[in-house]
């Protein structure tokens, strides 16, 4: 009986760590998938701040060329009001885009 | 048989050239959507944007003016209406309507105020977004001469509620053509834009949708940094005596401060003249801002010179013009608008005399398809 116990003992033990090991690895590439998410999701947040402070810069430069800067219309409304004054103004592709970023936000 | 042959390689080579000129910005700017397309970044397209895509709309420009000139009292109530069509990613139909009656003193009566209503299509026309840099428009539009035509004109957006005098050179009998135009936008530098139309127009003599035959080109290079745009204006009249015209256009607004400064400058065998305006606002004030910040005053300076040929929309003489105002914004679509200017002119272009003017100007703006209107 006692010459069981030796193997069992190391075969639980290796078991144990090989359990422990994954686990510890596991726990490691969910934390390294999660820190990358949150890298994503931090690069994201950054391009969506980004674009929202140079759309507000580019809806100062542009509209104020012309009118007093307008209040937020809903976004469906801006949409079409944003084509209408991208013709109307000659606004970039760029311009427009980003405007109607900001302006949907 | 030698110069027949020329003249067909001559064709060929305009015909190919042509279409090179055609073809390669097209497939720049598609290589340039293929790119955003992988990008996962800002949307391109303005339905993508916003869940549903663009609505129809109805915005509508109203001024009750009063003008107060030479001591009499002129009522000019104005409606505008704008309807906005927008087809898929890259038409729209845009119309703007103006319904004007100038009710003044009937001579001979005892103050009986009279005028007649006037109708006038201002722009019908469909726009196609062929790529970024390219807009094709088809139907009446607004002549792209200077920029107050264009841009300045809606009783809403003007700071001034007076025309500048030299607003008819080269704009035609009411400020539209009617054909085609190729208009747009584009950077050429990260910090320098360029704008650019060239259109046109034909002859069109039924009220309310007439126009002149003429062609003509507007470009101007603007600078998102110091906000400072400048640029010029040509026009060849395809009728009459096939006469020219030309202008210029500046406008400034400062990014650190409310103000905003602009001129234009025409000149045609109708005359010339100029125009320079400053508007500012006195958000920054440093006594009573509260009170303040809703305030714009407002400034014009102007002048018209006679050309060699009589147009009868344009000033008979010689004229000098100043006009000073103060606007008062409830909303920034809702504005009690006054003036004061002064004009000094020969008795032929209507002589010196005071032009008050005390009006509001409202714009609502409300979707015209359902759900458009959802935040």
């Amino acid at each position: 009986m006692r010459r069981f116990i030796l193997p069992v003992a190391l075969l639980l033990g290796s078991g144990a760590s090989l359990l422990v090991g994954l686990a510890a690895g596991q726990e490691h590439d969910t934390k390294a998938v999660n820190d990358s998410a949150a890298s994503a999701k931090t690069s994201i947040q950054h391009d969506e701040d980004s674009d929202r402070v140079e759309g507000e810069r580019r809806f100062h430069a542009n509209c104020g060329r012309c009118h007093q800067t307008p209040h937020k219309f809903p976004p469906r409304m801006m949409a079409t009001i944003v084509r209408h004054m991208r013709v109307r103004a000659t606004i970039t592709d760029e311009d427009m885009r980003l405007i109607l970023k900001y302006m949907t936000q | 048989m030698q110069g027949v042959r020329m003249a067909q390689w001559k064709s060929l080579a305009a015909l190919g050239a042509l279409a090179v000129a055609l073809l390669v910005p097209s497939c720049y700017a598609q290589s340039q959507d293929s790119s955003q397309a992988a990008d996962p970044g800002p949307q391109t397209s303005d339905s993508a944007a916003t869940s549903g895509g663009p609505v129809p709309i109805l915005s509508v420009g109203l001024a009750d003016n009063t003008f107060f000139e030479g001591g009499t009292a002129h009522l000019h109530p104005l409606v505008s209406p704008v309807v906005l069509i927008p087809l898929g990613d890259n038409w729209l139909i845009e119309s703007r309507d103006t319904f004007e009656i100038d009710l003044a003193p009937e001579p001979g009566s005892d103050g009986a105020y009279k005028g007649y209503l006037q109708k006038e299509v201002d722009y019908l026309q469909l726009d196609y977004i062929a790529n970024p840099y390219l807009t094709v428009t088809v139907g009446r539009f607004l002549t792209p001469f200077g920029i107050f035509n264009e841009r300045l004109y809606p009783v809403w957006v003007r700071d001034l509620q007076s025309d500048p005098l030299i607003l008819p050179i080269s704009t035609g009998p009411s400020g539209a053509g009617t054909g085609a135009m190729l208009r747009g936008g584009f950077n050429v530098a990260p910090s320098v834009e360029i704008n650019y139309a060239t259109y046109f127009s034909t002859l069109s003599t039924d009220t309310p949708l007439d126009s002149d035959r003429a062609a003509g080109a507007r470009a101007g290079i603007y600078l998102p940094g110091p906000r400072v745009e400048f640029g010029g204006s040509f026009q060849h009249l395809l009728q009459d005596d096939h006469s020219n015209a030309f202008g210029f256009h500046f406008a400034w607004q400062p990014p650190p401060i409310p103000l905003d400064i602009r001129a234009e400058y025409a000149r045609s065998h109708n005359g010339s003249g100029y125009w320079v305006e400053a508007a500012y606002r006195l958000s920054q004030s440093p006594v009573w801002q509260h009170a303040l910040r809703r305030v714009q005053v407002v400034g014009r300076m102007q002048q018209f010179l006679t050309g060699t040929v009589v147009d009868p929309v344009l000033p008979g003489a010689n004229t000098n013009m100043f006009e000073f105002g103060i606007n008062y914004y409830f909303r920034d679509h809702f504005r009690f608008v006054s003036s004061y200017g002064r004009q000094f002119a020969a008795p032929a272009g209507g002589g010196n005399e005071n032009v008050w003017t005390l009006g509001l100007t409202y714009r609502p703006t409300i979707p015209l398809w359902p759900g458009g209107g959802k935040q």
